[in-house]
């Protein structure tokens, strides 16, 4: 009986011992090496007491269009108005409703796309940002 | 010491305690197995895109991008710029200036303003045409202030089904503020607006690149002279009692009380009495909706054009959850608070109502301080989940109209007007 209740107590404090063990491992930390992304803090820029209020240039960063037949016409012709975020910031969109907004451009804004390069830049975003198709 | 030498120097130490079994005990018993003592992955990133479904994130999936006066948005666009707000901005009344959404519609934005030349000027179908300066603006009118939302007309596009081009936003195109300035009707007062007059157009120092006379030129937005709302504007040079960003407007932007934001123009510098309705694209083509409840109407209807459309107005009630936002688990048996907000462009809330079934039973939660009809107004609830599991949490707001949340969806080609009730899913965990 006694030597019943010394093996459970021995038990008891190897689980105990045990326990901790395991529980040292869980909360130790985790690190892993990963790059810097871009996005610094701003230094601040000098402020002089006079009448004209100015803040730096807006960012624009670098976008990732697809590559592929007519996207040197979506850079040339899209880009005077607006950077190319606006069309990857689209979900995919219905080869009807690219062909759509493409011809928006033209008649609405007076964008002055030739036919060829509109044609070229509607088939492009077919091709790469419609549901079938869309990859980034 | 790798992860392998780690696990064979602890398996060595237990064998000689010679207890390997009561440690996998024991391991059971701190809710311990394989995963959970692994090492762990890195974060992972947010999709790049959503769709064609619905975007199932509370905002949108942009990256992060630092934009002058502000604190890093999420990046919808860059040029013309168009910046969300993050979800956790929502706890308080009051949404901080440098986390307040941005969104213009052409490429043309001013950096600087200088104010030995701005002027404010208020021309057209007048008795009287004036300019004022800033240091006139502040020092000639006795000074208002008024808590009010400022909601992009798109805010939640990314919801819609299916999907409908345009900024892609979640739920972070919104904000509040308190707005200090000049009453609008004491400018149209002065100049006195001739007899026979129909709207007031606004515009800003905004220019775009294209041909003059289309929208992508100028923007302009008018309102009707005899809207009641006009007596509720402000031109306002203060937001939260700090110069406006030059993002948000600086130095004016007019403030449209319950109106969606497409109204409030920022660097307000012309306003400008019409004898005839505005017809430019930014009144007669774009931000209409259909002239049906919540603007709702299908895609084949609006292809054989017989959907007939009035330009947007007043924002529909909504409410949020803000915290918890569902990205971290909850030990059962937590008293936690629910915290969140919501408004409504037609009158102060009245009733938040909170469910933790996913919109079957509705608890009221308890309302925080009141900042007028037109601002954010908080609430919070608390909440105990007594056995771990998914819960549905959904949160409905009604107005002072009677107006309430509905739990169906909408869908216009504009993507306006989205007002559906919310629902977040939270993980509770074994506590023990």
């Amino acid at each position: 009986m006694k030597n019943r209740v010394s093996a459970i107590f021995v038990v008891m404090c190897g689980w105990v011992v045990a326990g901790g063990i395991v529980y040292a491992d869980l909360k130790k930390g985790h690190y892993r090496p990963e790059e810097l992304g871009s996005m610094r803090q701003a230094a601040r820029t000098d402020l002089s007491p006079d009448s004209n209020y100015q803040v730096p240039a807006y960012p624009v960063p670098a976008g990732d269009l697809a590559p592929g037949e007519g996207l040197q016409d979506v850079q040339i012709y899209c880009n005077t108005c607006h950077s190319p975020r606006y069309i990857t910031m689209q979900p995919p969109l219905s080869t009807a409703t690219w062909e759509a907004e493409v011809s928006k451009m033209n008649k609405t804004f007076g964008a002055a796309i030739p036919e060829d390069n509109a044609k070229r830049i509607i088939v492009y975003l077919q091709a790469h940002y419609a549901p079938e198709n869309r990859k980034q | 010491m790798n992860l392998t030498e780690r696990c064979l120097s602890r398996r060595s130490l237990l064998k000689s305690f010679g207890l390997a079994s009561g440690a996998i005990g024991v391991s059971r018993w701190l809710g311990s197995n394989a995963a959970m003592a692994q090492e762990p992955g890195a974060q992972k990133a947010v999709e790049s895109f959503t769709g064609p479904g619905a975007n199932p994130h509370w905002n949108s999936v942009g990256p992060y991008v630092a934009e002058p006066q502000k604190v890093p948005l999420i990046l919808l666009t860059d040029r013309p710029v168009q910046l969300e707000t993050p979800r956790h901005y929502f706890r308080t009344a009051f949404t901080p200036n440098e986390a307040f959404y941005v969104r213009w519609h052409l490429e043309g934005i001013p950096n600087a303003v200088d104010l030995k030349d701005w002027k404010l000027q208020i021309e057209g179908n007048v008795n009287k045409p004036f300019a004022l300066s800033l240091p006139e603006l502040m020092q000639k009118f006795k000074p208002v202030s008024l808590a009010a939302v400022n909601q992009c007309s798109g805010n939640s596009r990314s919801r819609l089904q299916p999907r409908v081009p345009g900024g892609q936003w979640g739920n972070g195109a919104m904000g509040n503020a308190m707005w200090t300035g000049v009453r609008l009707r004491e400018l149209l007062d002065m100049a006195g607006v001739k007899s026979g007059s129909l709207q007031v157009q606004f515009q800003g120092l905004e220019t775009g690149q294209g041909p003059k006379g289309l929208g992508s030129n100028l923007f302009l937005k008018s309102l009707d002279l005899g809207n009641p709302v006009l007596d509720e504007c402000v031109v306002a040079y203060l937001m939260n009692g700090e110069p406006l960003p030059m993002l948000n407007g600086f130095p004016v932007r007019l403030v449209v009380p319950g109106y969606f934001a497409t109204y409030w123009t920022k660097c307000l510098t012309w306003v400008r009495i019409l004898n005839a309705p505005d017809e430019n694209f930014w009144m007669k083509t774009g931000y209409r909706v259909p002239d049906t409840p919540r603007g709702n109407t299908t895609p084949d209807d609006v292809k054989a054009g017989n959907v007939k459309t009035v330009p947007i107005e007043r924002f529909p009630v909504r409410s949020f959850l803000i915290s918890p936002d569902g990205s971290s688990k909850i030990p059962a048996g937590m008293n936690i608070t629910l915290r969140g907000i919501a408004f409504s462009g037609f009158g102060r809330v009245n009733a938040v109502e909170v469910s933790d079934d996913g919109g079957k039973n509705w608890v009221a939660a308890r309302l925080g301080e009141d900042h007028g009809a037109y601002s954010f107004r908080t609430w919070e609830m608390p909440w105990t989940a007594k056995s771990p599991g998914r819960y549905t949490l959904a949160v409905r707001a009604t107005d002072e109209k009677n107006n309430t949340q509905p739990d169906e969806p909408t869908w216009n080609p504009g993507g306006y007007l989205w007002n559906r009730i919310e629902r977040q899913e939270i993980v509770v965990g074994n506590a023990s």
